[in-house]
């Protein structure tokens, strides 16, 4: 795993030249897994304001609270969770069964036979694209959710939008934003660093792709919701 | 435009119809008892590290989450009632459904495709056997089954994470932090996740088998059923989130009209 990461490291540099796939992978990461993230993401949100009024109806009687907690609660944890599990399962699994593919077929000896390192060709490319549009997606993403949350409030607890964004001006501060774009890179690195490692060690056959596409799945799920731990409790020590 | 409408109420039909088919033969209690028991076995053993590890940093980050939003206003010792509600109702339920869409989801549908690609249901069937009764029921049942012991070891882990972030970060002792518990965590809540989470592992059962048994082709289009499994079943679980969140609060409503 170190001597994987070091050679991902080493690659780096070289691959900014090789744009195309760059822009390929942006193209498969961000732009069509859009609609499908931005729509989860807004429901989560929904659901997000729903429980957080069942909880303030518990503890203090009264909605008014609702707008701060709930944008907080989306901002620091769900925008970015979210999105990077549902990424997992797409863009992850895709890329696992993918690598194993080109793997098992052997189309990586045959790179390297060709004097092309394929940490640059694969790896590296599909590292700088990851992080790029996560960040972007996760942007986007705490922005539609946001105003999903506005919307479900003036409409069900009839929380007026203006009283909204006055409450939650009061309880977000900008470093929230910025703290949840930092998580984006994080999960948005773990993510092809993962599915390639495992798809660089696939076994031959269609069983050992399938597999090794649920082992990288699993790993990646596990180890964001391990990350977004540990970087929830290094954030919080600035606030 | 018109096929493309078409093909996605086929999408959503299709699956719809299946898991009828599989329900109908589950209530004739025609199946194999002895393989249901052996997946409901298996399930539950593999995914249980998994889940618990899942359930422990879920209950650790909320409580995280909520010593910062509540620190403000004094109220650290209703720490441990509201994390714990709110994992139990809510995040617990939904994160658990994501993990186990990544592992027995996608581990399903693999599974199944490749028997089916290796023509093993025809086998089957050549044996005068049906393959929906012999090997695509138990998975579906040992789905349903296994997921409710998931819950519980997740939701166990997540009270045994949150309590201890408590202590080593709030600064809450564990007495207090269990004390709160009992008054915000009501039944209704506790029942609310279960349903919940037999929504989520109804959802899966469904999609996985179904992707995996109509699968045709060869290895390619294993991987594609795989993360076709992995992506439609995570977006059911959102929007089933949000359904069953809405329709409870509806059911709740009504019995407090007739109370």
């Amino acid at each position: 795993m170190i001597h994987f990461l070091n050679q991902t490291r080493l690659a780096l540099p070289q691959t900014l030249r090789r744009k195309k796939i760059i822009f390929e992978q942006i193209d498969f990461i961000a732009v069509q897994s859009a609609p499908i993230i931005l729509i989860s993401v807004a429901f989560a949100a929904v659901v997000t304001v729903l429980e957080s009024s069942f909880h303030m109806k518990l503890v203090i009687q009264s909605d008014s609270m609702v707008p701060g907690f709930s944008s907080l609660l989306i901002l620091r944890e769900l925008g970015a969770i979210v999105t990077a599990l549902l990424l997992t399962s797409r863009v992850g699994a895709g890329m696992a069964s993918e690598v194993a593919g080109q793997k098992v077929s052997e189309q990586i000896d045959a790179l390297r036979l060709l004097g092309i390192n394929p940490f640059e060709f694969i790896v590296a490319p599909r590292l700088v694209a990851s992080v790029i549009s996560t960040i972007v997606l996760v942007a986007i993403a705490n922005v539609v959710s946001l105003y999903m949350s506005m919307i479900v409030s003036s409409q069900i607890l009839s929380i007026h939008p203006e009283l909204f964004w006055q409450m939650m001006n009061r309880f977000v501060e900008f470093k929230d934003y910025g703290f949840s774009l930092i998580k984006a890179a994080a999960f948005g690195a773990l993510i092809p660093i993962i599915s390639c490692y495992f798809g660089f060690q696939s076994e031959s056959g269609a069983e050992g792709v399938g597999r090794t596409t649920t082992k990288s799945v699993v790993v990646t799920s596990i180890l964001i919701i391990v990350f977004d731990f540990v970087l929830s409790y290094i954030f919080s020590y600035f606030y | 435009m018109i096929t493309s409408i078409l093909s996605f109420f086929d999408n959503i039909g299709r699956p719809i119809l299946f898991a009828l088919h599989l329900m109908r033969l589950t209530l004739k209690l025609s199946f194999s008892r002895n393989e249901t028991f052996q997946q409901i076995y298996k399930i539950t053993i593999n995914s249980l590290p998994t889940t618990v590890m899942a359930g422990f940093f879920v209950g650790a980050i909320m409580t995280i989450q909520f010593t910062l939003q509540m620190r403000d206003f004094g109220a650290l010792s209703y720490l441990g009632g509201l994390a714990t509600s709110g994992t139990f109702r809510e995040v617990g339920p939904l994160l658990i459904g994501f993990m186990l869409c990544g592992k027995v989801g996608a581990f399903t549908a693999s599974e199944l495709g490749t028997m089916k690609i290796t023509e093993q249901f025809d086998a089957i069937r050549c044996l005068g056997a049906d393959p929906l009764k012999e090997i695509v029921i138990p998975r579906f049942i040992g789905i349903i089954v296994s997921s409710f012991f998931l819950l519980v070891g997740g939701l166990v882990a997540s009270v045994a994470g949150g309590m201890l972030l408590g202590i080593l970060y709030a600064g809450v002792s564990a007495d207090e932090y269990l004390r709160h518990i009992p008054r915000f965590l009501l039944g209704i809540s506790i029942l609310s996740g279960f349903i919940k989470s037999l929504t989520f592992a109804i959802l899966l059962a469904t999609i996985c088998t179904f992707k995996g048994y109509h699968v045709n082709g060869g290895a390619k289009e294993v991987g594609q059923a795989v993360v076709s499994t992995a992506v439609a079943s995570m977006v059911a679980i959102v929007l089933f989130d949000w359904l069953t969140s809405f329709s409870l609060e509806v059911v709740i409503q009504i019995f407090q009209g007739f109370t």
